[in-house]
């Protein structure tokens, strides 16, 4: 073994040591914040195995959209609407932590079963590195344009959709032929009638609920 | 690769009604943008004319000679075709009803109308995807537009709730499906193409790796999430109850025929290896959906909720066809989405114009409908009763034909629990049509006593007028004049060699199957 591999190996199990403590962390600790600031260490471990595969550009694509936004916005989130509240302990809380925990490592074992147990065809040549970029230029322009042009059109969309979400609406006055509390809610009456604005004969019936 | 010669070797024409709905998306979006909101005056009839303008593209690719675009992400084959087709139809008629329930909630048109478009766009492209990719952004264009329509009355708890269920369980959903795709791409050497994904696999050997059954699994979880399979179902009910009801006749009809489209292309595809397997996966989604969906509609008090289950019953009877896998089972979904998109959009009309006259949606509130509106009354009637298939309205020929042509290819107990689950259908359909036409006066309910006069000079009332006449009048009539339905269904299955290389398959490994000449009515 050379210093180039020996260096390799050690970095690897660094940054998979890293990745797993982490995610541990985001799973266990009780704290949501911590749990928000260590999937961003996750990340980041992460884009460090796909420099380790010699995959630059998507280790940068990784540590710019996944820490620089995704993990951001979910910061902004619990930060918004972060409320100090104090849970009251479910009896028996810990058969749906054992089961899930059984779930989880029958499916880790099946995967992992499947991942030794499959001929995978691997490529033979050798990896991209530095000229990805340009790689992946190609294939944005040649066979991938549509999904790429369709991306455009979904971002567009998210876009009015956010506003529509996150905008002040501009409610009618009260001289309409509508009251206020009707303005932006599905004209069908909701089933246990909490609105006092009904005359209140919808049948009480509750379905299956 | 050769730049200078990519836009011929693009085939761009391929989706030109895509690019027409893409269009009249921008103008309305730009129109808006400009005019404010007195917009709303013109901008459902150009949305309606574009999708019009995006069915004759449709109809002009009919005979296309070469129907591969864009190095082959994309296939316009008849299939795809036939099924854009009824994606872009269903939003067409959705927008008519749309008009007067989102003005009447106070929240803005054209951007409802702009996601609606764009959910269009999502499901057409899905319709025509032929490579991993394509089909993963166009499922998140499709499902992503679906979330934003389901939270639309932003100020309603009930929509909060259905949008948050909806965006939860769909990204796991598409998280399960992404993981099946990426192992079909490492499964077959990094191809992203499902022809190559095809062939690939199969030069690895003949025996089906484990990965490959795995893919399957994870692959058909998003599937049945899109068509509301049973055990994939549990956001329906409250997805349908708390949506706007438009974007609930839409997520039933043009959703799901999106989501078949990609049933069909994608496990018809890159999965004939395991063929046999995904059958057996989707016989038993069959059975839990025809079951499980018309036995808990019975037991229902609101319309929506009752619609919701059985929409997740009649996905039930639309996967016979797709098990069967003869022409003949083609051609017979292809002829059931089509009578269905009909008979369920003219059912919601008739939920929309009821609840909108006396804001509410439970069943017992239409008792003594007759005496107050007689046309409301006829409508809603003519679309239960082709719901829960009784001839000579348009679903009976419909099921007729799935249940031949799963009787034809040998699946006898398939079509035994579809015949008998309808029959179970039959009844709940028939509770809600003899709660408004046999119920004396003195028994009407007081949402009917209160009823409003029947106005239609109302703004936005004149089109769901014309939007209910045409889903009843075409429910009643395509099942007596059905002809033209069955020669376009079964063309559109002749016409695609993909269908037609599969079929050829499965008459090879010799399943008792008989190609069928589906010519059973008259």
């Amino acid at each position: 073994m050379n210093l180039a591999e020996g260096v390799q190996l050690v970095s690897l199990l660094l940054l998979s040591a890293m990745m797993l403590g982490a995610a541990l962390g985001v799973v266990l600790l009780s704290n949501i914040v911590y749990s928000a600031f260590l999937l961003g260490g996750v990340f980041v471990s992460i884009s460090g195995l796909y420099i380790l595969l010699n995959a630059g550009f998507v280790a940068a694509a990784q540590v710019l959209i996944y820490v620089g936004a995704v993990n951001v916005l979910i910061l902004f989130g619990i930060m918004l609407v972060n409320k100090q509240r104090d849970f009251t302990p479910i009896p028996n809380a810990w058969i749906g932590k054992l089961a899930t925990g059984v779930v989880c490592l029958g499916l880790f074992a099946l995967l992992g079963a499947m991942v030794l147990g499959t001929p995978w065809a691997l490529s033979t040549e050798a990896a991209a590195g530095d000229a990805a970029i340009m790689l992946i230029g190609e294939h944005f322009f040649s066979d991938f344009l549509l999904p790429f042009e369709l991306a455009s059109i979904l971002l567009l969309m998210a876009l009015v959709g956010a506003i529509i979400l996150a905008r002040r609406e501009f409610l009618p006055d009260e001289d309409l032929d509508q009251p206020a509390d009707q303005v932006l809610t599905l004209p069908e009456r909701p089933r246990e009638l909490v609105s006092a604005g009904s005359t209140g004969n919808t049948a009480d019936e509750s379905g299956d609920r | 690769m050769d730049f200078a010669n990519l836009g011929a070797q693009l085939n761009a024409g391929t989706i030109l009604p895509e690019g027409v709905v893409i269009l009249t998306l921008l103008v309305i979006l730009v129109g808006d943008l400009i005019v404010g909101r007195t917009s709303s005056r013109w901008t459902p009839y150009v949305a309606i004319a574009g999708l019009v303008g995006s069915l004759t593209a449709l109809f002009y690719q009919w005979d296309i000679s070469d129907p591969i675009g864009f190095l082959g992400g994309f296939n316009s084959d008849a299939l795809s075709i036939v099924f854009r087709g009824i994606i872009a139809l269903s939003a067409a008629v959705t927008i008519p009803m749309a008009i007067r329930y989102i003005e009447q909630s106070g929240t803005s048109l054209a951007e409802f109308l702009v996601i609606l478009l764009t959910a269009t766009l999502g499901g057409m492209f899905l319709a025509g995807a032929d490579e991993l990719v394509m089909i993963f952004v166009s499922l998140e264009t499709l499902s992503i537009s679906s979330y934003l329509l389901t939270g639309y009355m932003k100020r309603d708890p009930r929509s909060n709730e259905a949008a948050l269920k909806y965006l939860l369980i769909g990204a796991a959903s598409s998280a399960i499906f992404l993981y099946g795709v990426s192992l079909l791409y490492g499964l077959s050497g990094g191809e992203t193409n499902l022809n190559a994904i095809a062939s690939n696999i199969v030069a690895q050997g003949s025996e089906p790796p484990i990965g490959l059954v795995i893919a399957l699994v994870f692959v058909i979880a998003g599937i049945a999430f899109k068509i509301a399979a049973v055990p994939f179902h549990q956001w329906t009910p409250d997805v349908y109850e708390g949506s706007p009801t438009p974007v609930v006749a839409f997520l039933s009809v043009g959703s799901k025929a999106a989501g078949f489209a990609l049933a069909i292309r994608l496990l018809v595809t890159a999965f004939p290896l395991v063929a046999d397997e995904w059958r057996f996966v989707f016989t038993a989604l069959a059975v839990l959906s025809m079951v499980l969906g018309n036995v808990v509609a019975l037991a229902q008090t609101s319309m929506k909720r009752m619609l919701a289950y059985s929409s997740i019953g009649q996905a039930g009877f639309v996967m016979i066809g797709l098990i069967v896998g003869t022409d003949a089972g083609y051609a017979s979904m292809v002829f059931y989405m089509l009578v269905y998109l009909f008979m369920n959009l003219g059912g919601f009309t008739c939920v929309i114009l009821f609840s909108l006259r006396t804001g509410t949606d439970q069943i017992s509130e239409y008792s003594g409908l007759y005496q107050k509106d007689p046309l409301l009354t006829l409508g809603l009637s003519v679309c239960l009763l082709s719901l829960g298939g009784i001839p000579p309205l348009a679903g009976f020929f419909g099921k007729l034909y799935l249940f031949w042509a799963g009787w034809q290819a040998g699946a006898y107990g398939l079509v035994l629990v579809g015949l008998v689950t309808s029959v179970i259908s039959i009844y709940y359909y028939i509770r809600v049509v003899k709660m408004m036409v046999v119920k004396e006066p003195q028994e009407m309910s007081d949402a009917v006593k209160n009823y409003p006069e029947v106005r239609w000079t109302l703004p936005g009332m004149r089109p769901l007028q014309v939007s209910l006449v045409l889903a009843v009048v075409a429910t009643s009539l395509a099942g007596i004049l059905s002809n033209p339905l069955f020669t376009l269904a079964n063309n559109s299955v002749t016409n695609t060699p993909l269908l037609q290389s599969s079929v050829a398959m499965t008459q090879d490994a010799g399943a008792p199957v008989q190609l069928a000449d589906a010519e059973i009515n008259q």
